[in-house]
């Protein structure tokens, strides 16, 4: 088993057959993944920083997680020291960068690598890309169901697309449940909340961000980064389609993205996730002057339910909007 | 006209009642008191004793709607009550006292401070104190209590302020107590606490326009503290007549609206 740190070209470790897991995942889906952040602090993790590091920390260790890939250039440079401390548990780590430049060359040059390490190729990967691309493809219709006929929930549409980031470990029983949830969501009637929001920045450590919204009567109908997992564009091979892969590199790319989506998806506001700690809260300056449409900057430390503060600035933010459009 | 207006804040609990858009009376209690006296909580939802706290002759609560806010406002249980976003009660309070349609509001309550931008009536942008409140009306009674003095004491100092540079509440009691001891005055260490909150506010005004402040919460009563914020933010500050109520007005006019 090989565990990552954020997504990364998993087509080239299942090419060369390993079995593979998305280490955020395990960590936030366990019934106490605060006990993953105690053990780490325990360990002489600080407080000040990221929970999602210290979760993978927690989870890599409890799992005996062999070996991991951790992404140092493209997510969140701690990862760098996080690898560091997990080599000195003995732990096998590879490291993989998406490079700045975002130049095919120098992508080219990180795939390679990484299949050398596996001892495979790109030809083989490249036919692993196929087969991921067909679930993949109905991932995107569970996206286009979410805002285009409004039969998906934002944290449905959230799970699945957060999960094409290791598929869930497994492909074909994946698979099954799309199909399965594709089957149902279709006999459902069209979901009414009148807000639609954007849900932008890295995936939330709130469990219950989602449906407190649509208690609010809002709903998610663009997740900026879970849909950036599931490979969203039609590239012809694996360096364009980690090229097209928005989230590891500038904020200007994202922003692209992000802008094209919500003319698209007819979004009235936007919900920025930040994680405490992280750099990119920094980026919040950037993001607010870019997009023309009512922005909201929600920060998480630690998993669990939303607390009282934050309930109260969504509450406020949902009905500005409304009284903005009324 | 008839309205009801209940904001359950973290240090206050208030009561406004308003008739034909005329503030009929307000009501506070302090919130832990408050609770044990006049609170009971059945199957996790919060009645409260009207008759006990001496409202229930004064207005028909089955009659009257009745709009509540706050921390409490999940919880409480009342028949026909509506609940609304702080923010939004704020808002409708402010424009009411102050006859302003476009302005900056401040709120400085007990642990929340609020900056919110009204353009025509509407309200544009906002943004709330998170993870700390070192910027609210509690870090003023936690400091008051340090110095042993009353916040009326306080809220008169100004100058000669000693600089205090904590970015933690609690923490900003030991970097007090440490000025105590080199030998500051109350007063310039009184100036300091007062100081100290305009400079957590300022960040948060930045990004609005200063044309007109409308200063509320219980912060508002504090007389340095407006004097400094003038000069800091170069702003008219307004005060409306009930800055600390300002939210249960708000709650009683939008529930007398919701009558109509």
């Amino acid at each position: 088993m090989i565990g990552f740190t954020t997504t990364i070209p998993l087509e080239i470790p299942l090419a060369a057959g390993r079995k593979l897991v998305d280490l955020n995942n395990i960590f936030i889906t366990d019934e106490a993944p605060q006990s993953f952040i105690e053990e780490a602090e325990i360990a002489g993790f600080p407080r000040n920083i990221c929970g999602w590091i210290k979760g993978i920390y927690g989870v890599t260790l409890r799992h005996k997680i062999p070996e991991i890939i951790a992404v140092t250039e493209g997510d969140c440079s701690n990862t760098q020291a996080l690898m560091e401390v997990l080599s000195l548990k003995g732990i096998r780590t590879v490291p993989f960068s998406y490079p700045y430049d975002r130049s095919e060359d120098s992508i080219r040059l990180e795939l390679e690598k990484l299949c050398r390490h596996f001892g495979t190729t790109l030809t083989d990967a490249e036919a692993v890309r196929q087969r991921l691309n067909t679930v993949r493809l109905k991932v995107h219709e569970i996206d286009r169901l979410t805002w285009e006929e409004n039969l998906v929930s934002g944290g449905e549409n959230h799970y699945f697309q957060v999960c094409t980031s290791d598929m869930n470990s497994d492909v074909d029983l994946f698979e099954e449940e799309i199909d399965q949830f594709l089957e149902e969501v279709r006999q459902r009637q069209p979901r009414r909340e009148k807000l639609r929001l954007a849900y932008i920045g890295v995936p939330p450590i709130f469990s219950d961000i989602y449906s407190i919204l649509e208690e609010l009567d809002g709903r998610v109908v663009f997740n900026e980064t879970q849909r950036q997992f599931s490979m969203p564009y039609n590239t012809p091979d694996l360096i364009s389609q980690y090229r097209s892969y928005t989230y590891p590199y500038d904020i200007f790319t994202r922003l692209e993205d992000i802008e094209k989506e919500i003319a698209h998806r007819r979004i009235d506001g936007i919900i920025h996730y930040v994680q405490s700690f992280c750099f990119r809260q920094i980026e919040y300056m950037i993001v607010r002057q870019k997009l023309k449409l009512p922005v909201l900057t929600l920060e998480g430390d630690r998993p669990g339910v939303m607390d009282a503060r934050t309930r109260i600035r969504i509450e406020g933010f949902l009905e500005m909007i409304r009284a903005q459009r009324a | 006209m008839n309205g009801f207006g209940i904001d359950l804040g973290s240090r206050q609990a208030k009561f406004a009642a308003i008739e034909n858009e005329e503030l009929l009376w307000l009501k506070d209690f302090p919130t832990i008191p408050f609770y044990r006296q006049f609170g009971s909580v059945t199957d996790g939802t919060l009645q409260l004793d009207f008759a006990a706290m001496g409202i229930s002759g004064e207005i028909r609560l089955d009659e009257t709607p009745v709009i509540v806010t706050g921390y409490g406002r999940n919880t409480l249980a009342l028949a026909d009550a509506t609940i609304v976003p702080e923010i939004q009660a704020h808002i409708a309070g402010a424009r009411w006292q102050t006859g302003l349609e476009d302005f900056t509001l401040l709120d400085l309550c007990g642990q929340d401070s609020k900056v919110a931008r009204l353009e025509n009536g509407i309200l544009t942008d906002f943004v709330m104190n998170d993870k700390c409140a070192a910027s609210s009306g509690r870090y003023l009674e936690n400091m008051a209590t340090v110095l042993e003095v009353s916040l009326e004491e306080l809220s008169q100092h100004r100058a000669n302020p000693v600089p205090l540079d904590a970015t933690c509440g609690i923490f900003g009691e030991s970097e007090l107590i440490g000025k105590i001891i080199e030998g500051n005055s109350v007063e310039s260490l009184c100036a300091g606490v007062n100081q100290t909150l305009i400079k957590r506010v300022m960040p948060m005004l930045h990004r609005f326009p200063r044309d007109t402040i409308v200063l509320t919460g219980g912060v508002a009563k504090n007389a340095a503290f407006r004097q400094m914020l003038q000069d800091a933010a170069s702003a008219d500050i307004v005060v409306p007549e009930h800055p600390q109520h300002n939210g249960a007005i708000g709650c009683a006019l939008l529930a007398a609206k919701k009558r109509n």
